[in-house]
């Protein structure tokens, strides 16, 4: 079974949303508690005050996501750095994807950005098992000049999941990928996108992922690539 | 000997002992995880941002004063002690890459009494060392508010103090209550600094040696080249040379600490030794001694205004500034470290390490760094400041290297350091005799104190934690 990672800011009182739990509930979930400490706190520190209540409150978090159906640990983490956190649990656990909690109720809608260079395998086969033989039915969107696209993406990725049983639509937008995603999002119950490679744009404006989390009100979920073989620092 | 503390301490806490596996990216204790998320550039900006505000910019005047340039050996043998001692330290740091740093490394190589002593030394070495830099900062925001043509009036003094209470009150507020994350600004500081400082010595140099002429005074400082000054200018200056131990203050929080922390030590010390001498070289050649005692403190903006004229003296004025807030800033950070590692073993009550719920800061340690800061920031008193502060500091580093003898005697099955000293005993003996030794060249009031400061943190032993037993516990 595949494995997403679902960072909670869990004492800040974040909680997930039931409709995301459900949605989860075919898959492994980690719930990954974490904590930012401006850099005057030692971590160590804010671990001895503060680990029991956070233990216990991931632990209910865990309870929850085991109620709705799946399999579910947690991991808690003090950190300066809410990214490299994420990243290096994601890495240990060899996570498929992780999820960006939002508001949502039972999903019923998924919208799937196939748009700008994705793993566009790894989020079909990710859609496949996380729907199973559930009614969520499933719209694939792929932005930008159709022209210019050279692969058939959408209609590949479209008959894999009809062959799976899924109900699906496609979809092209002219936009901007980001743009043709938010116009498309208020329709649908939770986005799945794929982890884009790091690019300049990707540091200037920040993370694509959190710009779509950010400015959608629902769930995201994204793919993460394919992991090169671990490159350890000397 | 037993592998965790026991006791407690009068009031019944005991030390907060949790078995943990360090990786090079975590800390793992039984329910959590800590992130390891600084890296080597981080830990060479904390050591150098922390050093090159005393040893560039408030000394040069007063170091060339005393023996002209002769003070460069002076700045030398501050390096060649601070190598010494930052070699033992990596050792240690590479074995316990802990919070709390010299305080975690004698408190289980020596025990509880020299712990506690050098735990507490460690909080107030750095509260009069951050003192320093803060009437440092006023200087130059003297000498700033000069170059824009605010005259002050009578009392240059007074402003000077004011300045520095006020920078006082203001780091500790904004370190209490700041949640953004300063590290990357230090980063840049650092580099902005050192980038700026080389233009600027290397200018100096082609004119020291003939090879430009910016027009500079003729004559040169006159020359002390005798031992007994020389050693005193080098226990003057050694303040200079405390940031190395503060990266190892972070050592919990470094990644990849077996590799990091000896290279963010050991390249610190080196960097700024050699900007050090030939910075103290450009000076000497530049001004006479009387003018160097003349220009005190803020020599450095004279010297920048004799090379380059005025945009020199407003270079200056800015590095200075820039230099003597990050060595503040610094300081400050360690000193909640230090009290955490100290609080963490009930040797201090454990309230004083209590996290602000608000603002995620710890409030009480930061409180207690930053309030004895700003009275001794008042005094202006720079030399008794800076040789107080290196007296604790270099207290410390003896027992450091002191420490690691005792433990590679002692070989606890954990310690497994990933860098060794070379040599055998032969770099600690020599660090520790060195560090009690120019002790001996300090001038007797800042040695009266530094006595009095240790005895005070000898009494709370006795009162307070007699009980608990550190040593050779992990």
């Amino acid at each position: 079974m595949s494995r997403v990672l679902v960072p909670v800011e869990v004492l800040d009182g974040k909680t997930v949303a039931p409709g995301l739990m459900s949605l989860l509930g075919t898959m492994d979930v980690t719930v990954l508690g974490y904590h930012v400490l401006p850099e005057q706190t030692p971590p160590d520190q804010a671990r001895h005050q503060f680990e029991e209540r956070a233990t216990a409150a991931l632990e209910d978090l865990s309870e929850e996501f085991r109620a709705a159906g799946g399999a579910a640990d947690h991991r808690l983490v003090f950190t300066h750095d809410r990214e490299q956190t994420v990243r290096r649990v994601a890495d240990e656990l060899a996570a498929n994807a992780f999820a960006i909690s939002g508001m949502t109720g039972d999903v019923d809608d998924l919208l799937v950005s196939l748009s700008g260079d994705v793993a566009v395998d790894r989020i079909t086969d990710f859609v496949t098992e996380l729907i199973g033989d559930r009614d969520i039915d499933v719209t694939l969107l792929l932005a930008g000049d159709p022209e210019a696209a050279a692969d058939d993406r959408l209609e590949t990725a479209g008959t894999q999941l009809r062959e799976a049983g899924i109900d699906t639509n496609t979809s092209t937008a002219a936009g901007s990928p980001f743009d043709s995603l938010m116009d498309a999002a208020p329709t649908h119950d939770a986005i799945v996108i794929g982890e884009a490679a790091p690019s300049l744009r990707s540091l200037v404006f920040g993370d694509e992922a959190e710009r779509v989390a950010a400015a959608s009100v629902g769930p995201v979920l994204v793919v993460r690539r394919d992991q090169a073989p671990e490159t350890t620092d000397p | 000997m037993s592998s965790e503390p026991t006791g407690t301490n009068i009031e019944g806490e005991s030390p907060d002992a949790e078995p943990v596996v360090e990786t090079d990216e975590a800390t793992i204790t039984d329910d959590a995880e800590l992130e390891r998320t600084l890296g080597l550039s981080g830990g060479l900006a904390i050591g150098i941002g922390t050093m090159i505000g005393a040893g560039i910019f408030v000394f040069p005047g007063l170091a060339g004063a005393e023996v002209g340039t002769a003070a460069t050996v002076s700045f030398g043998i501050g390096g060649v002690i601070a190598l010494l001692v930052a070699l033992p330290t990596s050792e240690l740091a590479t074995a316990m890459p802990k919070s709390g740093g010299g305080y975690y490394f004698i408190s289980r190589g020596l025990g509880t009494l020299a712990g506690t002593v050098i735990g507490l030394s460690l909080w107030i070495g750095l509260v009069f060392a951050t003192a320093f830099y803060l009437v440092g900062l006023g200087f130059y925001a003297l000498d700033a508010l000069a170059l824009l043509g605010i005259t002050v009036g009578a009392s240059p003094g007074g402003i000077v103090s004011g300045i520095a209470v006020v920078a006082g009150i203001g780091f500790t507020v904004l370190n209490v209550t700041g949640t953004e994350n300063a590290a990357k600004l230090q980063n840049g500081i650092v580099a902005l600094l050192l980038s700026m400082l080389v233009a600027f010595l290397a200018f100096g140099m082609a004119d020291a040696v003939g090879l430009v002429d910016a027009g500079t005074p003729p004559g040169e400082a006159r020359n002390v080249w005798a031992v007994g000054p020389i050693m005193s200018v080098a226990a003057l200056v050694f303040t200079s040379y405390l940031g190395f131990a503060q990266v190892a203050t972070v050592a919990g929080e470094m990644k990849s600490p077996g590799r990091n922390l000896p290279l963010a030590m050991i390249g610190s010390v080196l960097i700024v030794t050699a900007m050090y001498v030939l910075t103290i070289f450009v000076a000497t050649s530049v001004f006479t001694q009387d003018a160097l005692a003349a220009a005190g403190e803020t020599a450095m903006v004279e010297i920048g205004r004799a090379l380059l004229g005025t945009p020199g003296a407003l270079v200056i004025i800015i590095g200075g500034l820039l230099a003597t807030m990050s060595s503040a800033n610094a300081s400050i950070l360690s000193t909640s470290r230090a009290i955490y590692g100290v609080s963490k073993d009930a040797l201090l009550p454990g309230w004083a390490s209590r996290i602000n719920l608000k603002y995620g800061t710890p409030h009480v340690a930061l409180g207690l760094a930053g309030g004895p800061v700003i009275v001794l920031a008042a005094t202006r008193q720079v030399q008794l400041l800076a040789e107080v502060a290196s007296f604790l500091h270099l207290i410390m580093y003896g027992l450091m290297c002191v420490a690691l003898i005792a433990i590679r005697r002692d070989e606890p099955a954990w310690y497994d350091p990933d860098f060794v000293v070379p040599g055998g005993p032969v770099i600690p003996v020599v660090g520790a005799l060195a560090s009690f030794g120019l002790i001996a060249f300090m001038n007797p009031l800042s040695i009266g104190v530094g006595i009095a400061v240790i005895a005070a943190t000898a009494g709370w032993y006795f009162y307070y934690a007699s009980d608990i037993r550190l040593k050779g516990a992990l």
